[in-house]
């Protein structure tokens, strides 16, 4: 699957209409200057053989120069990863808690308010942009209230020594407090505004498979022994689930990879998302094509996780 | 008699709308869609400024003048969110409509070959399936570049898996089925199998599936604009409008963020209504299983 995909985005890249180099140079550019920077980009070769190398490269962790910076593109990667990795992580909690627990308690009682009112919540909120959530809360929180910060990652000046290049991880290891809060606060709005969104389709898959679950056998089991709905609830029905909705999350986690450039470009947090508007912007196609490549390395590798996990957590799966 | 047998199936059918919930939602969502459709259409007659001139001072708030407000540059926000109909619906239908295109006849065959020719294209469609589609989408308009065609265009790429998807694995169920082994055992040939016996199987599941899409195709058309890979300005678009709109956020202009982002949800709210409430009312027994 992996290298479909590679080959699918190397496909659109080359072969879709809009010559890279032509964007790169500028229309004026004299033709000797365009055929030598087609040579020094390999573009003057046959196609398979420009995969090939692409390939190649790829495997050796070479994405290429980006046309702009003239910096290794994997090194400029490396440096927004981080970021990119740390606003998924708090988003995908704040669905996580948000989907789980209202899911399993909505289906505690059916037609309940708990019950009502998440759907209702699922669809309403699955029908707003992040970008427009995230700029409600800038405009609400930042300009009106003037409690949280807007924009950013972190105050410049208080940037922790780097280890892992999470802010957040990197303050609590070395203990420095004022980074730590900063970052904190810097934080709170865009994964709030991310998580929400997602949360929606965790509400109600949690519920969807619940429902199937409570009607199961076991569950009637449960409760013919006298054990608290509570304890039925998430201990039976909610650890029966777990596989299904594992799954489901997993394949979500890519839908949270696509709400982050949005909200990193609503709120200027310099993860891959925003470097990936920014090349566009200034149409750095080997910088493009490898920043699309990184994601499909990462949605390759959270599936397969998925897969290990899945494996893990229920016996009947073996590969 | 074929008048009337459909006329009593509407009549039957309406009446099962408003019975439960699923009709109510979808009929909402339907008068919802039904506004915006007339909006887009009538943009000219129902906006009351051009949405690309200056028609008052730029950045007034909301007043009996301008409903919505203006933006930075004086122009009506009402009349932009009126046009911006327009170009959302004219995106989001001709993306759809392309992904089906390109869906469904592949599903169609796919599913039906059966052999390695699905197995290779089947691999394909998954792939780009798993792919975050929005991420996909930026990949390909920023390469075409913007204009209403390009980003139909990268957007359509994006839902062709899922109607693929679904009508391969249908007809890969239904082409084993009896109805279908008569069909051939009294000589019809595959291209009418397909066509008059399969495709009006799978056609209520593609109906849904097409509604559902248009609701994602508005929201990632906002998405690209916002990014400023939609539409190029000035022409009226929701998306764009809001990242203008962001520019001054800080100084506290308020309409111009507020209004375009809730034209952009209840229309989205409409296509999900409808295709959700579609659903139930189409595939009774594929929806939400109920206690």
């Amino acid at each position: 699957m992996f290298f479909i995909l590679l080959f699918m985005i190397f496909l659109v890249m080359r072969i879709l209409p809009g010559d890279p180099v032509l964007a790169m140079l500028g229309g004026k550019a004299p033709m000797s200057v365009i055929e030598a920077k087609r040579h020094e980009l390999g573009y003057d070769k046959p196609l398979l053989n420009q995969f090939g190398d692409y390939l190649l490269d790829i495997i050796k962790g070479d994405l290429g120069r980006s046309a702009l910076t003239k910096r290794p593109i994997a090194d400029e990667i490396a440096d927004k990863l981080p970021a990119t990795i740390e606003l998924t992580i708090f988003g995908f909690i704040v669905a996580l808690v948000i989907g789980i627990f209202w899911g399993a308690e909505a289906t505690k009682r059916h037609g309940g308010v708990l019950d009502i009112t998440g759907r209702v919540y699922a669809i309403f909120i699955y029908s707003i942009p992040v970008f427009w959530l995230g700029m409600l809360f800038q405009w609400f929180f930042g300009v009106k209230l003037k409690w949280l910060p807007i924009a950013g990652r972190i105050s410049p000046l208080l940037r922790p020594d780097k280890i892992t290049g999470m802010y957040l991880f990197d303050s609590l290891f070395t203990w420095n407090m004022p980074a730590l809060k900063d970052a904190s606060l810097h934080i709170i709005l865009p994964s709030l505004a991310l998580g929400l969104i997602i949360s929606s389709v965790f509400l109600r898959m949690v519920r969807g498979n619940m429902v199937l679950m409570l009607s199961q056998d076991f569950v009637k089991a449960a409760r013919a022994r006298g054990i608290k709905e509570n304890s039925v609830i998430y201990r039976h029905a909610l650890k029966n689930a777990f596989v299904p909705i594992m799954t489901v999350m997993g394949l979500q986690l890519a839908a949270l990879m696509a709400g982050a450039v949005l909200t990193e470009t609503t709120f200027s947090w310099p993860g891959i998302g925003s470097y990936l508007v920014e090349k566009i912007r200034y149409r750095d196609f080997p910088a493009i094509q490898g920043t699309i490549a990184v994601y499909a390395i990462i949605v390759v590798a959270i599936s397969i996780i998925v897969d290990i996990i899945n494996a893990l957590v229920d016996p009947r799966v073996r590969y | 008699m074929q008048e009337w047998s459909l006329s009593y199936r509407l009549g039957k059918g309406l009446r099962r709308l408003f019975r439960d919930k699923s009709g109510v939602m979808a009929f909402v969502g339907f008068a919802i869609l039904l506004t915006y459709l007339i909006m887009a259409i009538f943009a000219p007659y129902l906006a009351p400024y051009d949405p690309v001139r200056r028609s008052g001072k730029a950045f007034s708030a909301p007043s009996k003048e301008h409903w919505f407000g203006t933006t930075n540059l004086g122009y009506d926000v009402l009349s932009r969110i009126i046009y911006g109909a327009k170009i959302a619906l004219k995106i989001a239908f001709l993306a759809v409509a392309v992904a089906a295109a390109i869906g469904i006849p592949l599903g169609l065959i796919s599913g039906y070959v059966g052999g390695a020719f699905d197995r290779i294209l089947s691999m394909f469609m998954d792939a780009i399936y798993s792919f975050p589609g929005l991420i996909l989408a930026i990949a390909i308009a920023a390469v075409l570049g913007p204009g209403v065609i390009n980003v139909a265009l990268s957007i359509a790429v994006i839902y062709a898996p899922t109607y693929f998807r679904v009508i391969r694995n249908q007809v890969a169920s239904l082409k084993d089925q009896l109805f279908v082994e008569a069909a051939r055992a009294m000589g019809a040939r595959n291209f009418s199998i397909l066509g008059r016996y399969i495709l009006p199987n799978v056609l209520p599941s593609v109906i849904v599936v097409l509604s559902m899409n248009l609701a994602d195709a508005i929201m990632t058309e906002a998405g690209l604009s916002f990014l400023g890979l939609g539409i190029s300005p000035p022409t009226p678009d929701w998306g764009y409008d809001l990242s203008n709109g962001q520019r001054f956020l800080l100084l506290n202009y308020w309409w111009m963020i507020l209004f375009p982002g809730l034209a952009i949800i209840t229309i989205v709210l409409g296509f999900s209504l409808f295709s959700e409430g579609l659903n139930e009312f189409l595939n009774p027994n594929v929806g939400e299983t109920r206690r």
